[in-house]
């Protein structure tokens, strides 16, 4: 579904590698998880992935098609939530729904079908008429997410999506993801929250400095457990290692 | 002390203040002489006014007119300055988490309002009364004959002219404000509107502008009829309250005017206190901005082709931003009006000069210094996206056919405002059919060369400074830049044109030549028709060079 091998990343008047050696490969129907903390990389392997960046080295491939050679087919098979939630905020939730569907071809019995679907499933029925600049926040993140998915993507890309929504938005987009893998596809998607992930994610993978650390299998006992303190062990600094250390002796003189 | 903080703040949010001190220093003697230079042409202008008006005697009646004008831009500034400034989020919502107090914020937006007012006062009419006092009562610089009280009396008349204007644009912001806010989406009606505002001001201007040139030509004689200055005199008897800014200089009626003025500026403060005190801060609370300007339209899902539907969707863009269809639909509607006037200004003026041979290159100068105008609005073509910038990149588009529907859009635009300003020429005879569609080709040629460099220059370096409401917040480099470029091929055109007819009148012979190179009208056609093809060449073969790859680059 997607295949992300060796990829580098520099942008210009940058010493180092944003992006370092960068393996992934990603199946159907599984949700992927993508952690870092910030400044990692995650953000600068999404837009690199979706074409938003252009990259030094490597490939990247969506169903086969290479994002570098062959960006058209590529993005069609995709959709993207990005972080910001940016839309044209001058239209319509339905004229903005609309022009994503005519960028990605798709045929007006389904875009009305999956159009009432989402919108109902996201609570933007009486919303959608109105220009976008009066939804609030989670609203324009919803309407980003059902132009994501319009054309019914294989690879549904999200990076960020639960930043400042509310809980029932949250289980609404989750519930999303969960049907969209059930039909075969594939999510990916970046996040802060590790328990979220663990709850809802086949396999995440851990980002550091630009380089994958591990893919983890959350299906393997105990992996679901252990992800937390794996993902602190792996992101851990020097100095976080010694403030622990410090913490450590102090409790210890104290005991004695 | 926060007063002051926040002085300097707006001030330097107005003046870009983000430069060194270096800089700053260089700016700073930049304004002053740009200030200076601006304070001596409207005196030059303003003499000229006072000259032309006197001449039939009423240069009384001229002083009447210039405060009422200027009484209405004032308050027409400051009521959309008020708006702007005290009213509309932005910064607002940043202040306001600050440990300062809503009056500190209050007051030093309008300390930063009134200097604004003070500035445009001083520079704008000051000129213009000491040019009035020249004309009415002598040389400045003879003391004997200067009336001494006229002088004395112009800071008084500046105080009026500077506290009622901003009292009144007090009061009426906030109702204004909201008939803005309702209207805001009807924006057929605001265009339309607007075209017909901004063509009948101009067209006025232009009028006063050809009586300056006809009584520059001749001196002696007064460029208004009888009938014509009963009116003017009949009207300004009637232009209340202005009158009496120019009563109380010219010491007439003073026991009228003094206390109507004063009586004014006390009702207007009196109300300006109430209109803060109720309303300022209740209407901040209730986002009259966003909540106001938002609209509901219910829409079916509708299929497009995807060149139309980038189209339509580049359209809306546009069309739903009063900002944006003011710089692009606005002025492209107002081109021809604009260019009528003009050139039968500059016919008549260069005509006068240099001879009728230079007509048509005046016209296309003038063409193309508006076209340039126009299509300068492409030079934010990849700016405008701002934060949606993702979704060109995004799209399972390639970015040429992105890119060309934005051309396109800039290319109906072009064609019909420079097709009806040939039009306009044909019809009113000052140009020949055949050769009006020659010029159509030329200046098109010309304006299709410049849109596609403009939008070179702005991928090539765009700025996603945009403000609250998604649009671009100034004209960038890319902007000025691709103005004087316009200006430059214009100018080259069109000097070329008026040069090589005026040289082809005399069947003029390049010496050396053998056999003999006569310079005839049909090289003119020539050589203007290959400079705006090359020009057009050039402009398609630099933008399309590497195009995908430079927009690629754009990491935004």
């Amino acid at each position: 579904m997607l295949e992300i091998s060796h990829l580098y990343k520099k942008y210009m008047n940058s010493e180092r590698f944003s992006v370092e050696d960068l393996n992934l490969s990603l199946k159907p129907g599984e949700i992927f998880g993508f952690l870092g903390q910030n400044g990692a990389g995650k953000s600068t392997t999404i837009k690199c992935l979706t074409g938003i960046y252009p990259y030094t080295s490597g490939s990247i491939t969506i169903c086969g098609y290479d994002i570098a050679k062959d960006p058209i087919n590529a993005k069609l098979n995709m959709g993207y939530v990005p972080d910001n939630h940016s839309v044209y905020e001058k239209l319509t939730g339905r004229e903005y729904v609309n022009y994503t569907a005519d960028l990605y071809k798709v045929s007006k019995r389904d875009r009305n079908e999956r159009f009432e679907k989402y919108v109902n499933q996201f609570k933007l029925t009486k919303a959608v008429d109105s220009q976008i600049k009066s939804y609030s926040h989670g609203m324009k993140q919803k309407i980003c997410i059902i132009a994501a998915l319009i054309h019914n993507p294989k690879l549904w890309v999200l990076d960020e999506p639960m930043m400042g929504l509310d809980h029932q938005s949250m289980v609404e987009i989750l519930k999303r993801m969960d049907e969209h893998c059930a039909d075969g596809n594939t999510v990916f998607f970046s996040s802060h929250n590790l328990d979220l992930v663990s709850k809802i994610c086949d396999r995440v993978a851990i980002i550091k400095d630009g380089r994958l650390q591990c893919v983890i299998d959350l299906h393997v006992k105990g992996n679901k457990e252990a992800l937390e303190t794996t993902f602190c062990q792996i992101t851990a600094t020097e100095q976080d290692i010694i403030n622990e250390q410090n913490t450590l002796r102090r409790n210890i003189i104290i005991n004695d | 002390m926060n007063i002051k903080t926040l002085l300097k703040l707006e001030l330097k949010n107005r003046m870009s203040g983000n430069s060194s001190k270096g800089n700053s220093w260089w700016k700073a003697i930049f304004y002053i002489i740009f200030a200076a230079v601006a304070v001596y042409a409207i005196y030059a202008v303003g003499k000229l006014f006072f000259e032309m008006f006197a001449k039939a005697n009423i240069a009384y009646e001229a002083l009447v007119i210039l405060y009422t004008v200027f009484f209405l831009f004032m308050t027409f500034i400051g009521t959309s300055s008020t708006i702007k400034v005290l009213y509309y989020k932005g910064d607002n919502e940043i202040l306001m988490r600050y440990p300062v107090s809503g009056d500190e914020v209050f007051i030093s937006k309008t300390l930063f309002l009134i200097i604004t007012q003070v500035a445009l006062t001083i520079i704008i009419i000051v000129p213009f009364l000491f040019a009035y006092g020249e004309v009415v009562y002598g040389k400045i610089t003879n003391i004997y004959s200067m009336n001494i009280d006229f002088y004395n009396i112009i800071p008084a008349s500046v105080f009026f002219l500077i506290v009622i204007p901003f009292l009144l644009s007090n009061i009426l912001a906030i109702p204004i404000m909201h008939v803005t806010n309702r209207i805001r989406n009807k924006f057929a009606l605001i265009i339309i509107g607007l075209a017909i505002c901004v063509t009948l001001m101009f067209a006025a201007y232009m009028l006063l502008f050809d009586k300056m040139v006809t009584f520059m030509n001749d001196k002696e004689f007064s460029v208004f009829d009888e009938s014509l200055v009963q009116i003017i005199v009949e009207v300004a008897q009637y232009l209340i309250p202005t009158k009496y800014f120019a009563d109380i200089l010219i010491g007439h009626e003073l026991y009228i005017a003094y206390p109507v003025l004063v009586g004014m500026s006390g009702i207007l403060l009196a109300g300006t206190i109430v209109v803060i005190i109720k309303l300022y801060p209740k209407t901040l609370l209730n986002n009259v901005e966003v909540e106001g300007s938002a609209f509901r339209r219910v829409t079916k899902n509708r299929r497009r082709p995807i060149f139309m539907t980038l189209l339509h969707k580049e359209f809306l863009q546009v069309f739903r931003s009063v900002n944006y269809s003011f710089q692009y639909f606005v002025l492209a509607c107002a081109m021809p009006v604009m260019v009528y006037f003009c050139n039968n200004i500059t016919m008549q003026l260069g005509a006068n000069q240099i001879g009728e041979q230079i007509a048509l290159g005046m016209t296309m100068l003038v063409m193309l210094i508006f076209a340039t105008v126009i299509t300068s609005f492409s030079a934010t073509s990849t700016s405008r996206e701002g934060d949606n910038f993702y979704h060109t990149k995004v799209a399972p588009v390639s970015i040429r056919k992105q890119l060309f529907v934005k051309f396109f859009m800039y290319l109906i635009v072009s064609v019909l405002a420079n097709g009806i300003c040939t039009g306009v020429l044909i019809f009113t005879k000052q140009v020949e059919i055949l050769v009006g569609l020659w010029l159509f080709a030329v200046v098109e040629a010309i304006s299709i060369g410049l849109t596609l460099t403009s939008m070179r220059f702005d991928i090539k370096r765009p700025y996603f400074n945009l403000s609250g409401e998604g649009e671009v917040v100034n004209n960038n480099a890319s902007t000025t830049l691709s103005v004087a470029m316009g200006f430059l091929v214009a100018i080259v055109e069109g000097v070329l044109c008026m040069f090589l007819s005026y040289l082809a009148a005399d069947n003029f012979v390049i010496p050396g030549t053998d056999p003999e190179f006569v310079i005839t009208q049909e090289l003119m056609y020539i050589v203007c028709t290959a400079f705006a093809a090359i020009f057009m060449i050039g402009s398609i073969l630099n933008y399309s060079f590497r195009l995908t790859k430079t927009y690629n680059k754009i990491a935004k």
